[in-house]
């Protein structure tokens, strides 16, 4: 009786069940998953090659891919869809990278151990919370976004009747400098985290060896955080899309209730900002995710000379010794 | 003039020796003082950045205060004159808050509670068993974190419509413009945000030791009970923790909700979306409408405010729970 108990729990047979048992727990997640992520996903990108016209109960679909370009002709003569995906693109691309410096340089500042720092991090984590599309919104349009009052500033008045130019690339950060930093709850915590996981001995050693704080920051922690960086990049590029004022989000929902090509459209936005997020997620991976070349230290003639001295020394000592010994 | 020539010579020498000193104390005390100063730099740059972070929230504040005299005054920035609350009134009328607050709290914490449990059984699997195509699974579970919403909102949309067509169950109250279908995709575990929580949950529940199932499993126990009496016992903050987020985060998402239910639930964060339209509807109704005008601002401010007070208490309550439920996903490191 207690063989066959033990069995059950050890042997092949229980690997069976697990697979049973899992599948049985997993059950839910799972039937969603394939209806409402999987078939849409493919569903919609399906949706693209077609005309498609409600009709009295059903969906009317006329394939329409070889007149004109079909859907996707339509969406590269759409005056708006393209200057907004490119407005949305170059959103990405600077925004990320600010809000990973941003977010390693206030994570490195709060991990120094010293008092008062969990209210900061209550304080950064607090835009996670409150964030959402409508909110952000009228925070933005409604003045209390920007953080102060550029054009009484005298030195912004001196650039600005320099180069009009600057001016605006400045009024431009200063006036999204709050809403870049609402993005970086997450990745302070992230980053925080990857830090306090870092071995303390490494620092000792490296002090040991003569190095400074700058050397440990570039040589030890940059470094171990880089998969967290990428982690992080991955996250603000996915958070910074779902916010609800990406104007791209508007013009697919709009394109939806709208007359003439609708859904067929739509699905075509919709595949075409897939794509872009996906490109930004990929060179985000080239760019930090791929795994760090294993590199082969050279030694210099110095050091090989260095080497090559102490080796000798320490055999004539073993020598000495062996002679004394003898 | 000698004897101010010598004063001078005498108080130069007096400086020259004061500076000594302190050079001196400088040199020996070097590495004190630099960490000093460091910390007092790190201070005053972290308190710039968090007046920063919440300029947006103090500024909304205290507008939302004001009257329109207050508003228009250029030299009033922070304390208005004499506070009103008009401006909620307002704004509570204009959002029709006691219909959305109830709607929003009712349908947020029904969508929580069931992304939570859902998520819940989902990560057990994940951490609990081996089963044929658990890496592939759990792969796609991560990617699908980064395919955007609106590629798979679109086909979700006509798949309800055609879905309540075909069982007949439109109009008021039935099929889209309710929440039924967010609730159905919740009960899937297809919420916001799902593969993050179930991340959540795969990482703590990985922590349990395995000896406590093989003991439970000795004792007879069948998997339904090791799952509730082993790991839902043991992991209650970390429910807690789910809950809280998916809760936030159901609250604040509006775009999946503007599809699915469009103005068939007064909801709050909608609603707050909407606020101009609807003030031009509804504010014309106020006693205040024959009143001298206030500029609309102060009454949106008022508005926002008045939507971010539970997300505010849930904040202050549970603030750790999710710092630690970000750092519990685990994702660093690896």
């Amino acid at each position: 009786m207690a063989k066959s108990t033990l069995k059950k729990i050890t042997g092949k047979q229980s690997m069976e069940n697990q697979n049973a048992i899992a599948y049985v727990f997993l059950l839910p997640w799972l039937a969603g998953f394939l209806t409402f992520v999987v078939y849409p996903f493919f569903k919609t990108i399906y949706n693209t090659f077609y005309q498609i016209t409600p009709e009295a109960n059903t969906l009317k679909y006329t394939f329409n891919l070889l007149t004109q370009g079909g859907n996707y002709g339509t969406a590269f003569r759409n005056v708006y869809f393209f200057p907004q995906l490119i407005d949305f693109v170059v959103m990405e691309i600077t925004y990320v990278p600010t809000i990973i410096i941003v977010a390693f340089i206030l994570a490195l500042l709060l991990n120094t151990g010293h008092k008062g720092q969990g209210v900061f991090r209550v304080i950064f984590f607090f835009p996670v919370i409150i964030m959402s599309g409508p909110v952000a919104g009228i925070l933005r349009y409604n003045g209390a976004g920007d953080f102060f009052d550029y054009l009484d500033n005298i030195v912004f008045r001196m650039i600005l009747s320099y180069s009009p130019d600057l001016a605006e690339a400045l009024m431009g950060l200063f006036q999204n400098f709050t809403m870049v930093l609402w993005f970086t709850g997450i990745p302070i915590i992230l980053f925080i985290n990857a830090l306090q996981k870092i071995n303390v001995n490494l620092y000792e050693a490296a002090k040991i060896d003569g190095a400074t704080n700058w050397q440990i920051l570039w040589k030890i922690k940059v470094p171990i955080v880089r998969s967290t960086a990428f982690l992080t990049a991955i996250f603000t590029i996915v958070q910074l899309g779902t916010f609800a004022l990406n104007p791209v989000y508007g013009l697919i929902q709009n394109t939806i209730y709208g007359l003439g090509p609708g859904i067929g459209l739509a699905s075509t936005f919709a595949f075409l900002y897939s794509l872009a997020v996906f490109l930004l997620v990929g060179i985000a991976y080239l760019l930090l995710g791929r795994p760090e070349k294993v590199k082969t230290v050279s030694l210099s003639s110095i050091q090989k000379a260095n080497l090559e001295a102490v080796a000798a020394r320490r055999t004539a000592l073993q020598n000495k010794k062996k002679g004394v010994s003898a | 003039m000698k004897t101010l020539t010598q004063k001078l010579q005498s108080f130069l020498q007096a400086v020259a020796k004061r500076f000594a000193v302190w050079k001196e104390y400088y040199r020996t005390h070097r590495a004190r003082i630099h960490a000093m100063v460091g910390k007092i730099a790190s201070y005053v740059f972290l308190i710039t950045i968090s007046y920063v972070f919440l300029y947006p929230i103090m500024k909304m504040i205290s507008i939302s205060f004001m009257t329109s005299a207050d508003l228009v005054n250029p030299e009033i920035v922070w304390l208005p004159k004499s506070i009103t609350l008009t401006n909620y009134d307002v704004a509570w009328r204009v959002l029709n808050g006691k219909v959305s607050l109830t709607n929003s709290i009712k349908y947020t914490s029904l969508l929580a509670l069931l992304q939570t449990v859902i998520s819940a059984l989902t990560g057990f699997a994940f951490a609990r068993y081996e089963f044929f195509g658990k890496k592939t699974l759990f792969t796609i579970l991560l990617f699908s974190f980064i395919i955007p919403v609106p590629i798979l909102l679109i086909t979700q949309y006509n798949m309800f419509n055609e879905f309540y067509r075909a069982i007949n169950w439109t109009g008021i109250g039935k099929g889209l413009n309710t929440y039924q279908s967010q609730i159905i995709m919740a009960a899937f575990g297809q919420g916001v945000n799902s593969a993050i929580l179930i991340l959540i949950f795969v990482n703590f529940f990985k922590m349990i030791p395995a000896d406590l199932y093989e003991a439970g499993k000795i004792d007879g126990a069948n998997p339904v009970q090791l799952f509730w009496h082993i790991t839902i016992r043991l992991s209650l903050s970390t429910i807690v923790v789910v809950f809280l987020f998916s809760f936030v985060w159901n609250w604040n998402e509006t775009y999946v909700t503007n599809f699915l239910v469009g103005d068939g639930i007064e909801l709050f964060t909608n609603q707050l979306g909407k606020f101009d339209s609807l003030f031009n509807t509804r504010a014309s109704t106020s006693p205040y409408a024959g009143r001298e005008v206030q500029l609309v601002e102060s009454f949106k401010m008022a508005a926002t405010v008045v939507s971010i007070i539970p997300l505010l208490i849930i904040y202050f309550v549970g603030q750790k729970s999710f710092v630690q439920g970000i750092e519990k996903t685990g994702i660093t490191g690896e």
